[in-house]
């Protein structure tokens, strides 16, 4: 689904993403971790073509992201604010990227539906624009907006780390039934072991910008990266 | 702690990313003052020469003293304009051990730094130690001179206050502007009041009584009070969305929806025009260069190069005002565009798109000006076309080398962020072509054909348009990370 050769990308002489071979599988639930700096958004940033790569290639179904634009029917991401149209209300920014994959508002609304408790009524006719809305509900925002576009490929960067926990635990559901049935590749990046262990079957963890292990998730996955985590300096 | 809070203003200043351009942008503004100042300062020096001129009748301190009240009355009026609230980022001094006392003195004794604190004395002190002084009436100076502190410490607090409460509840605005409104209503035109007869009496009594400036000082000393306690009572509220209470609606602009995810995208353009402070007052601004046409207009001979000129510009206002910051305007949410199932081709589209639509709009508001002249319509017409054919294009190349990211709930007048040297340059092509075009074919024919050349021209791009968008995209493609990266750097 999506293979990553020889992708490097440095700023001021230092490497922050150098990555030889990746293969990532469809139907694959990626789990991305790592520390700060470590590279986890500057790849999923060139992954979507927000930034040109040094040297190498980012192949999505076989074509290059960076020379196409195919990859964008079958992608949808969240990685921050910045994806979101911040004077819009929830439901208008909800409508606008239906739209752009020809979904009509009917069908936005009754999707809507089924995320119902996942706002849990703090998004949808409260009257408010997005930059109104607190950080937390600006990631529910984003990452429904992700979901709604069906995507085959979904990308999200560190999506549990501004929501509150009853929320964390619905999202973790969601992404695991999208996952469930193998057609949907997601590659999600967290700095919480438990979350990312638990919604992925494959954990890549990266170091400076290399990814330094690549493991298929089992029941001793979460001691493991623990025992990483706590020596790294 | 004063000296605290300097040396942060001082070292946010330097410490900026954009500390280059805000140096560049103090001094050219600096130069502007000082220029503005002088002219004011020699005004004062020969103020008495004029107002014997205006007024033959009367001494000139005489005049001095009832037109007193109606300056100050226009500096209210500028001030409201042009006056910024001074930026402490307050924030982060809230949960420290300091007095919020020691805050707000910061605050508003900070904010006197201004232009406006400087120019009523530029423009009064030296008329009167002309007047004054040099003819032994010495006595009088300085109750006029504190009287005249009093005045600009109450405008100065007002203006502040004023905004405060209008940035929490926009109707302080309305009944501001409509109190100032009948005040000049009846003043001028009714003659139920008149102010320079009030100023006379209040500045004549504080001559002769010299004691009575205490009062011009009191309340000057009340205003500042009021905007201590009202900023007392809100500095919570203070860097916070003051406008989180009122209800938003979700609506929809349908009539685009016919031109796909163009049209979809030329909507949200509207939107983000209309719910945002920056975008919204350059479209109030560019409405308001509807109303150019009758300075030129007006007159008895019509200069036809003049009428060239407003044409492109009553035509093209929106694309050069609006067009000269693209992509700025979207800078906040660009990854968004680009990671988003949204084709370039598409994103210039809307813009062409958005362009034409108010281009339109434009034109329309603008055939009532046919009324001096069919020439002028026809004009207005054939720089329609030039300017959505080819200003347009002009615009949305230049925008690829605009890197800067633009607050778009930052006010617009004197707001210098997102100015480039692209904003300059793009000046050259926008306004010297469609004169050179003008002018050969003027030449080469006349009057008429000159007009009909230029629209002709309009119309080959805009018929050649879908080379030319090709041409956009490919450039595009290739600035875009530049572009996005220039937009994340805040």
């Amino acid at each position: 689904m999506i293979q990553i050769n020889n992708l490097t990308k440095g700023y001021n002489g230092i490497t922050v993403v150098n990555i030889p071979e990746l293969l990532i599988n469809k139907g694959e639930a990626i789990g991305l971790v790592g520390n700060n700096g470590a590279g986890k958004t500057t790849l999923f940033r060139i992954m979507l073509d927000l930034i040109r790569a040094d040297t190498g290639e980012v192949l999505s179904k076989d074509e290059n992201v960076a020379t196409s634009e195919k990859w964008k029917h079958h992608t949808s991401s969240f990685l921050d604010e910045g994806f979101l149209i911040e004077y819009l209300t929830p439901e208008e920014y909800f409508y606008f990227i239906g739209s752009l994959h020809g979904i009509g508002r009917a069908h936005i609304d009754s999707e809507l539906e089924k995320y119902a408790d996942f706002f849990s009524g703090e998004i949808l006719n409260r009257g408010k624009y997005i930059r109104d809305l607190s950080k937390g509900n600006q990631c529910k925002v984003g990452v429904i907006a992700s979901l709604l576009q069906k995507p085959e490929i979904l990308l999200l960067d560190e999506p549990f780390a501004n929501i509150d926990p009853s929320t964390q635990i619905r999202l973790k559901n969601i992404i695991k039934e999208i996952t469930s049935d193998k057609q949907v590749t997601t590659i999600v990046s967290s700095h919480d072991l438990n979350h990312v262990t638990e919604v992925s079957d494959r954990i890549l963890l990266m170091e400076k910008g290399a990814i330094i292990k690549d493991i298929k998730t089992n029941s001793n996955t979460l001691a493991e990266l623990e025992a990483y985590f706590s020596v790294m300096k | 702690m004063n000296r605290a809070f300097l040396q942060h203003n001082w070292l946010a200043f330097w410490r900026s990313k954009n500390t280059g351009r805000s140096m560049a942008v103090s001094i050219v503004t600096g130069l502007g003052l000082l220029y503005l100042f002088a002219n004011l300062f020699v005004a004062s020096l020969f103020l008495d020469k004029v107002l014997e001129k205006v007024f033959p009748s009367r001494d000139a301190i005489e005049s001095f003293n009832s037109l007193l009240l109606y300056y100050f009355l226009i500096d209210l009026l500028s001030r409201f304009q042009l006056q910024e609230l001074p930026t402490l980022r307050v924030k982060p001094y809230l949960n420290l051990p300091i007095k919020r006392n020691k805050i707000i003195n910061y605050l508003s004794l900070t904010s006197l730094w201004s232009g406006f604190t400087l120019s009523p004395f530029l423009l009064t002190v030296p008329f009167l130690i002309k007047v004054l002084v040099f003819d032994d009436e010495a006595s009088g100076f300085f109750p006029m001179l504190t009287s005249i502190i009093g005045l600009m410490i109450f405008n100065h607090f007002f203006s502040l206050w004023l905004k405060r409460k209008i940035n929490m509840n926009a109707w302080f605005m309305v009944g501001f502007l409509l109190a100032i409104a009948i005040i000049i209503l009846a003043d001028i035109y009714l003659d139920a009041i008149s102010i320079s007869t009030v100023s006379r009496s209040i500045f004549n009594a504080i001559l002769k009584y010299p004691y009575l400036a205490i009062f011009p000082v009191l309340t000057g000393g009340l205003m500042y009070f009021l905007h201590y306690r009202f900023l007392k009572n809100n500095l919570y509220l203070e860097e916070l969305r003051k406008d989180n209470a009122k209800e938003r609606s979700t609506t929809d602009i349908t009539f685009l929806r016919g031109f796909g995810i163009a049209g979809e995208l030329a909507a949200l353009e509207i939107k983000l025009i209309l719910r945002n402070k920056r975008p919204k007052s350059t479209l109030i601004m560019s409405m308001a260069f509807m109303l150019y046409g009758l300075l030129f207009y007006t007159r008895p001979e019509i200069d036809q190069t003049m009428m060239i000129f407003a044409g492109l510009f009553m035509t093209g206002i929106f694309i050069i005002n609006y067009g000269q910051f693209m992509f700025s305007w979207q800078a906040s949410h660009f990854d968004g565009i680009l990671a988003n199932k949204i084709s370039a081709e598409d994103f210039f589209k809307s813009k062409f798109l958005l362009f034409t639509l108010f281009s339109t709009v434009t034109l329309l508001l603008t055939t009532p000006y046919v009324y001096f002249g069919w020439k002028i319509l026809l004009a207005h017409a054939m720089l329609y076309l030039w300017n959505i054919g080819i200003s347009s294009l002009i615009v949305l190349s230049f925008a690829n080398w605009n890197y800067k990211y633009i607050d778009l709930s930052k006010g617009s007048s004197f707001n210098w962020q997102g100015v480039g040297a692209s904003q300059f340059i793009v000046g050259f092509p926008l306004f010297m072509l469609p004169l050179i075009v003008y002018g050969l074919s003027y030449w080469a024919f006349n009057q008429v054909v000159a007009m009909l050349v230029i629209g002709f021209f309009g119309v080959i791009m805009i018929l050649s348009r879908p080379f030319w968008l090709k041409k956009l995209v490919s450039l595009f493609n290739g600035k875009r990370y530049a572009i996005a990266e220039g937009f994340r750097n805040r």
